[in-house]
């Protein structure tokens, strides 16, 4: 299964059209929680043509404020009326000091934060009453570290049951700043924990960094990275192909869908080859 | 463990920093790369302001533009998780402090609000209320849509230029915004005060033509006369027609 984030920018061509054709979609609720009138008929309409995966934004699990309970409901509301197959959220801190940024800031990679947001997973799932799946964010900078951003990540995925949203694009990004190699980063995570993947595009701004901006076709050395990953996962998962800004004709996003399922399917048929 | 002290404070350090462009030293931090962080924040901000508010965007030079946005988002906790919010809280904050530019923009505040109205009924969520599609206009009561809103400018917003709005064009302007339920469109439509009041009488409770009159009248002071009710009639047709009247009252 391959997915499209549902954006708005294409929304109508997706469903008056098969030039795109995704196994589900996915939408961050955050934006379409108590939105109406031609939107939500919009949004209905694909919901009977496709599953919905769901991908949050600003629940901040990685905030040192409390969380929104309130918001926390609607989320929990909208998961039920939209039958949501899946509900992630990032490893990440959206709201800080009463708040809200919009965008995604790194945690500091210390033992007490990594404790403190393993607990607001197990609080979050226990209002949500279901698993929720975390992604790993992409970073330009880390913020007084402690330990290393793999020990902090698994130190998490120790203290609660969540699933992990691989995100490979984001460990490539990261690998290219930070200076490490992808390929062991992906190696040393829990693989039988990853339940999702997201794909993308970046744009690399110099020699020594690279922005997460869904704004562009996902590059070689990425779709290389997705099939190490589909490898050592050795099973099937839903993986999305996240195109947000600049966005190109359905065709070329169908062409990166075709790549994403072949790239899967021959990776998975070797494994099972050298299984047998 | 709870979450240490240190770690808070390297926390809203970078939080800080990202609304206000104050930098605070963090431990460990890679100087060159963490303004990405206020760089890729501030423009989800000026990307989101500057089209909620394609008209006051246009008004304003860029340099006042930019100290809007930015006195905006450095001094006011924006607290909705639903970041296409953010408009109302922005012209919540200017309404709140009062900024030098409203001085020599007196109808900024309008605008904003104008180009909030527009976003704020093609989003909303729906509201349903029972009507039938078929009546009689002469004596059915009639039923408001009820995605409509009533408001009250002092300058003309949402009828010029604003670039063309000045002191003089300082008066009473009463208008209805209505989402049309099939498309989910917004529709505009300026009224006088007594039309506007009618609409007001409806949004209570479905209410005949004829009664509406009526009331208008006594509460006018003036005598219902059958041209009066033609003309209110004619009203109602119209309203029908553009759907700010979506229908009649079931038995």
């Amino acid at each position: 299964m391959v997915g499209i984030g549902f954006r708005k920018d294409f929304a109508a061509e997706l469903l008056q059209s098969n030039t795109l054709s995704p196994s589900f979609i996915e939408v961050a609720p955050e934006n379409w929680i108590g939105v109406g009138g031609y939107w939500k008929k919009l949004f209905y309409k694909a919901l009977e043509k496709y599953p919905l995966y769901t991908h949050g934004l600003s629940l901040s699990i990685g905030s040192p404020d409390e969380l929104d309970y309130d918001f926390l409901k609607k989320v929990k509301l909208f998961l039920t009326e939209t039958n949501a197959e899946i509900y992630s959220e990032h490893l990440s801190y959206a709201k800080c000091d009463n708040a809200h940024l919009y965008d995604l800031l790194p945690i500091p990679f210390t033992q007490d934060a990594a404790m403190h947001v393993a607990k607001r997973i197990e609080m979050i799932q226990n209002v949500l009453d279901r698993k929720i799946a975390i992604e790993i964010v992409s970073y330009y900078s880390p913020v007084a570290p402690e330990i290393t951003e793999i020990d902090f990540i698994n130190l998490i995925l120790k203290q609660t049951d969540c699933d992990l949203l691989l995100d490979v694009n984001n460990v490539y990004v990261n690998s290219f700043n930070h200076q490490y190699d992808a390929k062991q980063f992906i190696n040393a995570l829990p693989l039988e924990r990853v339940s999702y993947i997201h794909m993308a595009g970046h744009l690399q701004l110099s020699d020594t960094l690279i922005i997460d901006t869904h704004g562009e076709a996902i590059i070689d050395p990425v779709f290389d990275l997705f099939e190490h990953t589909i490898k050592k996962l050795g099973r099937d998962i839903p993986v999305l192909l996240e195109r947000d800004f600049n966005i190109p004709e359905l065709e070329e996003l169908q062409l990166e869908i075709d790549r994403l399922q072949t790239i899967k399917q021959d990776a998975l048929k070797k494994e099972n080859y050298a299984a047998a | 463990m709870p979450l240490l002290e240190s770690t808070y404070r390297n926390q809203s350090a970078l939080a800080s920093y990202c609304r206000t462009g104050n930098y605070r030293p963090i431990k460990g931090i890679n100087k060159k790369n963490i303004t990405q962080y206020r760089r890729l924040v501030f423009s989800i901000v000026d990307d989101m302001l500057t089209s909620a508010f394609p008209l006051a965007y246009g008004l304003v030079s860029n340099r006042e533009w930019a100290s809007l946005t930015k006195d905006f988002f450095s001094n006011h906790p924006c607290s909705s998780p639903q970041v296409w919010h953010m408009p109302k809280e922005f012209y919540h904050y200017l309404s709140t402090i009062r900024h030098p530019l409203l001085a020599k923009y007196p109808f900024l505040l309008e605008l904003l609000w104008f180009e909030w109205l527009e976003i704020d009924l093609y989003m909303m969520a729906d509201k349903i209320v029972p009507y039938n599609s078929i009546g009689d206009i002469s004596t059915d009561a009639l039923v408001l849509n009820p995605e409509s809103h009533f408001q009250h400018f002092n300058y003309p917003v949402h009828l010029k230029n604003a670039k063309k709005i000045t002191k003089a064009d300082h008066s009473n302007y009463y208008l209805t915004i209505h989402r049309l339920p099939e498309t989910g469109s917004v529709s505009f439509t300026n009224l006088s005060p007594a039309l506007l009041r009618m609409l007001e009488i409806l949004a209570n409770q479905p209410c005949t033509v004829t009664a509406l009159s009526q009331q208008v009248c006594s509460e006018l002071g003036i005598t219902y006369t059958d041209d009066i009710l033609k003309t209110t009639t004619g009203f109602i047709q119209e309203s029908l027609q553009s759907q700010l009247i979506i229908g009649f009252a079931p038995n």
